[in-house]
């Protein structure tokens, strides 16, 4: 029986993969292979979050040989992959940088990471499979990933290859932004949880805009318009309060808080002043309804950043100001680790 | 018939008698056709919240880009995702054993749809091992009734 967090996960992919196989396999599936390839992406995106470790296959017992490597990782480098393992899967997720690391170093994965979570016993198999593409294909590869998707969205390093001006600066403004472009399409279901990941590494959610634009419009209030498309821009625009408002009812920060936009709406500068003071009024007078601070963790804030506990609750019961909770079988993501619990309780002072 | 159909069902049904007597007459295989649909309506009921944990992302992420490319029709894709809301909800009942104690300052809570969501700051999470504290979580939980299991 497993009893660490990552034998438990290993064990819940291996129950997984095992159930479906029927309907993958029979009923005009797509076939075993595409099992495979589903569990192999899988496993490989999990080594890459630091949340699996050890030989992933159960089948070939492979012990992980510990190399020499650096030990400290500048987790804010972009990702590096190791040529030897390139596979079509990988490629496809994470377009390779020259820097190699030595293949038998497979140690060098848990230094990347960072994270303590067992990550000392990274896989390892490829050892035995040098060069040997189609398996890795099915294995998950010691690749080196951007910063653990934890502290930095996964998917994004694509995106940091596919510098976008447009993009970079709508999405430092508005996490709810889905970007117009074709490339997030894979994205669609996280990309609330992103802040749009234009650059690989993640300083905050506020470290928003380099560029001095933002305070040239803040005094000036009189924005130098570019006649251009981008009505939905400025749909979006308004309909994110979150992002744009809170500073009251100045449009100007309002306006500022999206150059890129404003830059692009349509007609004239006091036109499209005299709608940003209507609507923004009537946003603001909306805005102020529900929590902001909650509704910012769950749509504004890159959800892998936060910390977070996944539970099922047995009774939670209140007296005066004390809180007392009784939970069961949660998963807690908490200091970039992985805690499985079957059992809590809480006692919260309000 | 086909020996799922309703109206087959229905024939099984023993009738209650007034006199309180009720003679239940069923051909065994009627208990597995019964007990087969009543089966199809639990594994409908599963929770879907560990889906956000890092696992369920991993997972929902592949099956994003698989769906994408063509690899995967996106119905197999949601029975892949039912399929790991229940082995990852069995698996945290039967292979865990760690028990937790969690204290802190309550920032907000909220009951909406049989979900408590609540946000600590400055929380510990205690356990026999180690201790972890953190300016800020947010725990999601349902309510572990719902699930019939």
């Amino acid at each position: 029986m497993a009893t660490t967090t990552s034998g438990v996960y290993i064990h819940v992919i291996e129950d997984v993969v095992s159930k479906v196989r029927e309907e993958f396999v029979n009923n005009g599936g797509p076939g075993e292979s595409v099992l495979s390839e589903l569990q192999g992406i899988w496993e490989t995106k999990m080594m890459q979050a630091g949340v699996l470790s050890g030989p992933i296959d159960r089948s070939l017992v492979q012990r992980p040989t510990p190399g020499g490597g650096p030990l400290t990782h500048d987790l804010n480098v972009p990702y590096e992959g190791t040529e030897e393992y390139e596979t079509p899967t990988a490629e496809m997720l994470f377009p390779p940088t020259p820097l190699q690391t030595p293949l038998p170093g497979t140690a060098d994965n848990s230094s990347m990471y960072n994270i303590p979570t067992g990550s000392t016993d990274y896989y390892n198999t490829p050892g035995t499979e040098n060069g040997s593409n189609a398996d890795v294909k099915a294995r998950p590869s010691p690749y080196m990933q951007p910063p653990s998707p934890w502290t930095n969205p996964r998917l994004d390093v694509n995106v940091a290859y596919e510098p976008e001006r447009g993009n970079t600066n709508q999405q430092f403004t508005q996490d709810l932004f889905v970007p117009p472009s074709g490339k997030r399409k894979r994205d669609d279901s996280s990309a609330q949880y992103q802040n749009g990941g234009y650059i690989p590494q993640q300083d905050g959610a506020s470290d928003a805009m380099p560029q001095v634009p933002r305070d040239v419009i803040c005094s000036s209030s009189k924005i130098p318009q570019v006649d251009g498309p981008m009505p939905d821009a400025y749909d979006e625009m308004l309909s994110t309060p979150n992002i744009y408002s809170y500073q009251g009812p100045s449009e100007d920060f309002n306006e500022a808080r999206t150059p890129a936009p404003n830059e692009i709406q349509t007609s004239t500068p006091v036109v499209a002043v005299q709608n940003d003071i209507i609507e923004d009024d009537e946003e603001l007078l909306n805005e102020d309804d529900d929590d902001d601070e909650l509704d910012d963790l769950e749509s504004g804030e890159d959800l892998n950043t936060q910390h977070l506990v996944l539970a099922q609750f047995d009774k939670v019961t209140r007296t005066k100001s004390r809180w007392k909770c009784n939970l069961k079988d949660g998963i807690m993501h908490i200091n970039d680790k992985d805690i499985l619990f079957n059992k809590a309780l809480g006692e919260f002072d309000f | 018939k086909s020996p799922n159909s309703f109206s087959s069902l229905k024939r099984q049904i023993p009738s209650q008698s007034t006199n309180g007597s009720s003679c239940i007459h069923r051909h065994p295989l009627s208990f597995r056709r019964r007990s087969s649909i009543v089966e199809e309506v639990e594994i409908m009921a599963t929770f879907e919240l560990y889906r956000r944990s890092t696992i369920g992302m991993c997972l929902t992420e592949t099956l994003d880009e698989m769906v994408q490319s063509g690899t995967l029709s996106p119905e197999l894709a949601i029975q892949v995702l039912v399929q790991f809301d229940k082995s990852m909800t069995e698996a945290l009942e039967s292979q865990v054993k760690t028990k937790v104690s969690i204290k802190g300052h309550l920032h907000t809570y909220r009951f909406c749809d049989n979900v408590w969501t609540f946000i600590l700051q400055d929380a510990m999470f205690k356990n026999d091992d180690r201790q972890e504290n953190v300016s800020r979580v947010k725990i999601v939980a349902c309510d572990s009734k719902l699930l019939t299991q």
